[in-house]
């Protein structure tokens, strides 16, 4: 576990980790980790800086 | 009559000569429904008052001469994430939701109601459509559906009992929902044909959401043809749903261009399927290129994968975020879904935007790949359905490969997934064909096209 996933860990795990037994705890520990790989091999990506988010959002007008 | 396995247009043909009653086909769904269906695990709620409400005012506007069109009469089932009046609960296959209802009908409700369809039934689907992480079949209150197929095997999800409804022949037609995977998933483990529709093109108001940005909701049937009937019927803009595209959509069956169909195989995706599957659309590929060419092609070398699960997890972090605090996920019937939701508080706002700002990029590639080809064609599913008890390996948790899947998702274009054979055990095995955003009408004309000359689609369990 990289030292991020375990930094998240300790922060998922001070919010919710009285609701959580030891063996769910080692659950959440595995699924942080598995998204904090996800992230990296996002993070390597290349993307161009003019990239912008694909979402959409459309200025609301009650009439149109 | 048995109305089983019967498609809408020959059920429509019956009904306009005289020979089959809606009210009697809709009380035949839901015998079939009440006895087959809940063995199956694929029913929540039988809507029978409303269903015979809706059949016998079709049955006398038939015979007034009043026709709504091809589903008129037609019964249908919808996936239990779609809000329905009258006190019919919406429970999103959750336990704790399990009685709750809303005052309003869903959009794709209301408008099938507009086409004269018949609801016979609220039908099951993984709590949460999959939203919180599960790993294994058992995760719905009523119990892991059941293929059709295979008393020991999974339905698939999220929308397992519109897979199991319509491949067990209890309903002609069923609507269910894909963010990744969950309408093909369930057509191929189920045998029949799905059509996820390009994102947008049908109002998800009144559906559960799970991801604002990937949801998708659209039909299963048993052929391609039927999809298109129903995908007719509920596409379409609509004000209560912003993200509702304006254009309109009219199903067209005639038959395709007169030239052969150009394909696309992306490298590797066939390969990396479990090793029936490989086989299986390897074999279907050879068969289809008795209706066109059959390219191999690569794609820019990009996390497909990650990208869509970073979309998806955040999304459904925020989607949830109140069923989450509120503690309601300890009652889910899944162990992992009472833990997996935590962590996507790991997920960085900057890390979500880079994912949607990749997705951008990925749309024009993959476009500009597309606009070569007819439809881009792949295994619907890399794995076969997975034995009841035990942990499946899921793209969505990171267990198994599906570019496919992630980059039509992230995407939003359309795919039709049709049977295309079985495995030595009996399993079954889908074949997807992936097109350009909006053009249903093109993926179905090749689906079609491959049930024309195939029977994968009218072998029965």
């Amino acid at each position: 576990m990289t030292s991020e996933a375990e930094i998240l860990f300790a922060l998922i795990r001070s919010r919710y980790g009285s609701r959580l037994d030891a063996a769910q705890l080692e659950e959440l520990r595995t699924v942080v980790d598995g998204l904090v790989r996800d992230v990296a091999v996002l993070r390597a990506a290349v993307i161009p800086d003019d990239a912008e988010p694909a979402q959409g959002f459309t200025p609301y007008r009650s009439d149109s | 009559m048995s109305p089983t396995f019967r498609t809408i247009r020959e059920l429509g043909t019956d009904i306009r000569a005289g020979r089959l009653s809606p009210v009697a086909l809709a009380e035949a769904c839901m015998t079939g429904l009440d006895t087959l269906g809940r063995k199956l695990n694929a029913v929540v709620t039988i809507t029978r008052e409303r269903a015979l409400e809706q059949a016998r005012r079709a049955e006398r506007e038939l015979a007034a001469g009043r026709d709504r069109g091809p589903l008129h009469g037609i019964p249908y089932g919808a996936k239990d994430l779609l809000a329905t009046s009258g006190g019919i609960p919406t429970s999103w296959g959750a336990a704790p939701f399990h009685d709750r209802c809303f005052d309003y009908d869903a959009t794709v409700i209301r408008r099938l109601e507009e086409a004269g369809a018949v609801l016979v039934a609220k039908l099951a689907m993984v709590e949460f459509a999959g939203g919180m992480g599960y790993r294994q079949p058992n995760a719905s209150f009523t119990g892991p559906g059941i293929s059709p197929w295979a008393g020991d095997a999974w339905s698939g999800g999220s929308s397992s009992g519109s897979g199991s409804a319509v491949g067990a022949g209890l309903v002609p037609f069923a609507i269910g929902s894909e963010t990744w995977g969950s309408i093909l998933g369930p057509a191929t483990y189920c045998s029949v044909t799905g059509l996820r529709p390009t994102y947008g093109r049908v109002s998800r108001h009144g559906a559960m959401a799970l991801c604002w940005t990937l949801d998708k909701l659209g039909p299963l049937a048993l052929t391609a043809d039927d999809c298109g009937l129903v995908l007719d019927a509920i596409a379409g803009p609509d004000r209560e749903d912003p993200t509702a595209a304006t254009r309109a959509y009219r199903y067209h069956a005639s038959p395709p261009a007169d030239r052969p169909f150009r394909f696309a195989v992306v490298r590797g995706t066939v390969d990396t399927a479990e090793p029936a599957v490989r086989d299986g659309v390897r074999r279907a590929l050879d068969d289809l290129r008795a209706l066109g060419t059959v390219e191999e092609i690569a794609l820019p070398d990009r996390p497909y994968e990650s990208m869509a699960r970073i979309i998806l997890w955040t999304e459904a972090a925020a989607a949830a975020e109140q069923i989450v605090e509120r503690g309601l996920i300890g009652e889910l019937t899944a162990p992992e879904d009472r833990v997996t939701p935590y962590a996507r508080d790991a997920i960085l706002a900057k890390d979500y935007l880079r994912a949607l700002r990749l997705r951008g990029v990925v749309a024009r590639e993959i476009d500009g790949v597309l606009r070569h080809f007819d439809a881009i064609v792949g295994p619907a599913r890399g794995t076969v359905g997975p034995r009841l008890g035990k942990e499946f390996r899921s793209a969505l948790r990171g267990g198994a490969p599906d570019v496919l899947g992630a980059i039509g998702n992230a995407a939003g274009l359309p795919a039709v997934g049709v049977p295309c054979g079985f495995t030595d055990e009996g399993l079954p095995i889908g074949l997807q064909f992936m097109g350009r955003a909006w053009e249903e009408n093109s993926v179905l004309a090749a689906a079609r096209a491959w049930q024309a000359r195939t029977d994968w689609h009218r072998r029965r369990p």
